[in-house]
């Protein structure tokens, strides 16, 4: 140990070091009192004598690389000067995370395994203002986040609710809420009808993401909040019928899907007023707050469930009428219609409800019918 | 749609730790949208220990009802869908009154931990706080404004409790008493809106008081670790007349037990309430530690209250700021009786050594006023700053005033004397 000896007689003058060794396994020499700085290479220096030679270096953590070791020790060599004032600090600290985020990132990761507080603090803060106030997307894009939310794996419909409750006050319109969703075809290795449905309603889906896309400028809303169940959109891109007073049979994929009111409130105009919100599922917001809703919690008049979908859609621009189930043969349509409508509901119910259908469906295929289920959605069928 | 490449994404692989530092320092409605960012992202808010509420969480709207609606069910869904402990539950909303979800609320945070509760609702019907509020055994912090407060009778207090402050609170008088005394490790105290309240404080570890409101009697029975305290009394009949009729030295009740005070605010009637009574006389209590004194509304006719503000002047030896706001009429007359009350009760040797700052605001130039500047600049060495603003309707009294002020001999060399005019 006679390093260890010739470190203890080194003359006054010399500064003490310590040795740090990386990951990498490059070994390098930083002065005491910087590296005491960083708690966990303390500790080691204390509690288990280490670091004092280049054979007894201080293994670092390996989230710790060269370049984010050599920002910690500015940092550390800045702040372990007692002397300096708050305001010091201040202006030091801002400049020093002006760097792009994936370093921001990393550094917070290696400060945080040397238990460096203050500064992983600091850091925190600055990721914190990078994310406040962004869009999904855009923080996906700074981040490198991977887009992978679908809206048929099960659970994403709470959180997705729950987010998508808070429109963002810019520009927010109903291109978010589809984007959000993958919108990706899904393997039908079975044949499984609804999943053929689902597929092509995705593909509706996008189709109608590209028109908004051209469209965006035109819709012009108080709120700037659209939020719709994917019935809502179903019906939409098959299009209305404005003019009619009854729905007929060849455009029975339309689905007057009401908003769901609060379960236990008041079915009545006033609680369906501007921000009416879904327990689950995509949001369904009154675009503004003259319209309002009779709701009817089953089978109930067409003509007042016709006037309100006017009112909603009046602002929308005219879409192609698309119908792409002309070549099933109507038997099988009805069958698969009734799917769509079973599985559009469930996509809106209640979680704790969809949990009990989604348990109960080995054994019943049929739709449940529920009329009543505290959120009222009207099914409406029409042969 | 793009796929984002897994190994660049440098951020959703961070400890959990850090996410969350990151997302308490979020807006939680900032917070809760990380959710729909990714998979992975999907439930990293759900353990957040802190959720903060407020109006910003949900879309604005001039209309009442939307927002309440929209924010119940967003924090019951907020609530509904946490995991874990949460320590911290802060509400504070203009919007939002009574209704049941609130109960609700309450009842999921007892059963989770709750640590520190903000509860802050509209004006309108008050809240009344439901019997679970009482089992959340680990409270360190409390803060109820407009809320009605009644704990059972089997309520033992709060045994971590730090820190209360209760705001526009309807409580029985005798629940504020016990409440406080059966809270060993309060801290912090401050009482808001009361009135008519007789007062008795019972608070070994108490340091931070805050009383505003209609007093009718304070008592600061047991409270020796007492650091700063602001009081604020406002005035009303009975409590006037209760007054007339005391006869307990009330200085003493409130200043005779707190040896470590630091800093001492009153406003409005504080200084009256203060000179009530028998006179405490030259009494031994120093106030060693007392470095800022503020006393608002001191009016400066009144013999005794200019007698409180003398007496605690100068037994606190190591006094640094002191500022004083006077309230006198100013159709008083110019010639005072008892000029002379000066050199009776001051003693000649007192000397402020560490007085660095006076601020006098409000004066109106009645001769008492005069006489304390005077005392004050005569017996201050260190004095730096003299900053003096008459009142703003006080137009010829001002140049007298300025003369006199200009004879009065000063300790200090460097005391500058600054006479603020609007």
């Amino acid at each position: 140990m006679s390093e260890v000896e010739m470190a203890v007689i080194k003359p006054e003058m010399m500064k003490s070091y310590i040795w740090l060794q990386t990951a990498d396994g490059a070994i390098q020499q930083v002065e005491q009192e910087v590296a005491m700085f960083c708690p966990l290479i303390c500790h080691e220096v204390i509690h288990k004598g280490m670091g004092s030679s280049k054979n007894y270096a201080i293994s670092l953590p390996q989230r710790v690389n060269p370049a984010m070791l050599s920002l910690i020790l500015d940092y550390c060599r800045f702040h372990q000067v007692p002397g300096r004032s708050n305001k010091e600090r201040k202006s030091f600290d801002e400049k020093f995370i002006r760097m792009d985020t994936k370093r921001l990132c990393e550094l917070t990761s290696a400060a945080d395994s040397l238990q460096l507080k203050p500064l992983v603090d600091l850091t925190s803060r600055a990721l914190a203002r990078i994310i406040e106030g962004k869009s999904p997307e855009e923080i996906r894009e700074i981040f490198h986040l991977p887009d992978d939310l679908t809206e048929v794996s099960g659970a994403c419909g709470n959180c997705v609710c729950l987010a998508s409750q808070f429109p963002y006050v810019y520009n927010f319109n109903i291109d978010y809420i589809l984007q959000e969703e993958k919108l990706e075809p899904l393997k039908n290795t079975t044949d499984d009808p609804r999943i053929r449905l689902l597929n092509r309603l995705y593909a509706k889906k996008r189709k109608e993401l590209k028109e908004r896309e051209k469209l965006k400028n035109v819709e012009v809303e108080e709120e700037r909040v659209d939020e719709r169940s994917v019935d809502d959109l179903l019906s939409f891109i098959n299009g209305k019928e404005r003019d009619s007073k009854v729905i007929k049979s060849s455009k029975n994929k339309k689905k007057h899907r009401r908003k769901k009111d609060q379960p236990k409130n008041t079915c009545s105009n006033e609680a369906t007023k501007t921000h009416k919100q879904e327990s689950n599922g995509l949001n369904l917001v009154c675009l503004s707050a003259e319209v309002g809703y009779k709701f009817r919690p089953d089978l109930g008049e067409s003509s007042n469930v016709q006037n309100v979908e006017d009112d909603i859609f009046v602002r929308k621009v005219d879409f192609e009428d698309v119908d792409v189930d002309d070549e099933i043969d109507p038997a099988l349509k009805e069958k698969i219609d009734r799917e769509v409508e079973d599985f559009a509901r469930r996509l809106n119910s209640d979680w704790p409800e969809r949990m009990q259908e989604i348990l109960s469906l080995g054994q019943d295929m049929r739709p449940l019918h529920h009329s009543i289920n505290g959120n009222g959605t009207i099914t409406k069928y029409a042969k | 749609m793009h796929v984002g490449d897994v190994a660049e994404d440098f951020i959703s692989d961070l400890p959990q730790s850090i996410i969350e530092n990151i997302l308490t320092r979020l807006p939680i409605r900032d917070a809760v949208r990380t959710s729909i960012l990714s998979t992975k992202w999907r439930y990293k808010w759900s353990t957040l220990t802190q959720l903060v509420f407020d109006e910003n969480c949900v879309t604005p709207s001039n209309d009442r009802a939307p927002v309440e609606k929209s924010l119940v069910k967003f924090i019951t869904h907020a609530l509904f869908l946490h995991q874990g402990p949460i320590h911290k539950f802060q509400l504070s909303t203009a919007r939002l009154q009574c209704c049941p979800d609130i109960d609700q609320w309450l009842l999921f945070l007892s059963r989770n931990d709750i640590r520190e509760l903000v509860l802050e609702l509209g004006e309108g019907e008050w809240f009344r706080v439901p019997s679970c509020l009482f089992n959340c055994k680990k409270l360190t912090r409390l803060e109820l404004f407009r809320c009605e407060f009644d704990p059972p009778p089997t309520f033992t207090g709060f045994s971590y409790l730090r820190s209360l402050n209760l705001h526009q609170v309807l409580v029985a008088p005798e629940v504020i008493e016990s409440l406080i005394s059966s809270c060993p490790l309060l801290e912090s105290l401050s009482l808001s809106y009361f009135d008519s309240l007789d007062l008795n404080i019972r608070a070994p570890n108490l340091k931070y008081l805050c009383l505003e409101g209609e007093f009718k009697d304070i008592c600061l029975e047991n409270t020796p670790l007492l650091v700063a305290m602001s009081v604020a009394m406002y005035m009303t009949d009975d409590i006037a007349e209760h007054f007339e009729q005391s006869s307990s030295c009330n200085f003493l009740k409130i200043l005779g037990g707190v040896p470590r005070l630091e800093r001492l605010v009153g406003y409005i009637y504080f200084t009256k309430y203060l000179s009530i009574g028998d006179d405490p006389g030259r009494f031994p209590i120093t106030y060693s530690h007392l470095k800022i004194i503020e006393l608002y509304q001191v009016s400066f006719e009144d013999m005794k209250e200019i007698l409180v503000v003398i007496r605690l002047v100068t037994n606190s030896p190591n006094l640094e700021e002191l500022q004083i706001s006077g309230s006198s009429n100013t159709l008083a007359a110019i010639e005072a009786p008892d000029l002379d009350f000066w050199e009776k009760e001051c003693p000649s040797d007192c000397s402020f050594e560490q007085l660095r700052l006076v601020k006098m605001t409000d004066i109106s130039g009645v001769p008492h006023e005069m006489e304390f500047i005077k005392f004050l600049l005569r017996n201050s060495p260190v004095l730096e700053i003299m900053s003096i603003t008459p009142c703003a309707f006080l137009t010829e009294r001002k140049m007298n005033m300025l003369i006199e002020l200009v004879r009065f001999r000063r300790a200090s060399a460097q005391a500058e004397i600054l006479f603020i005019q609007n």
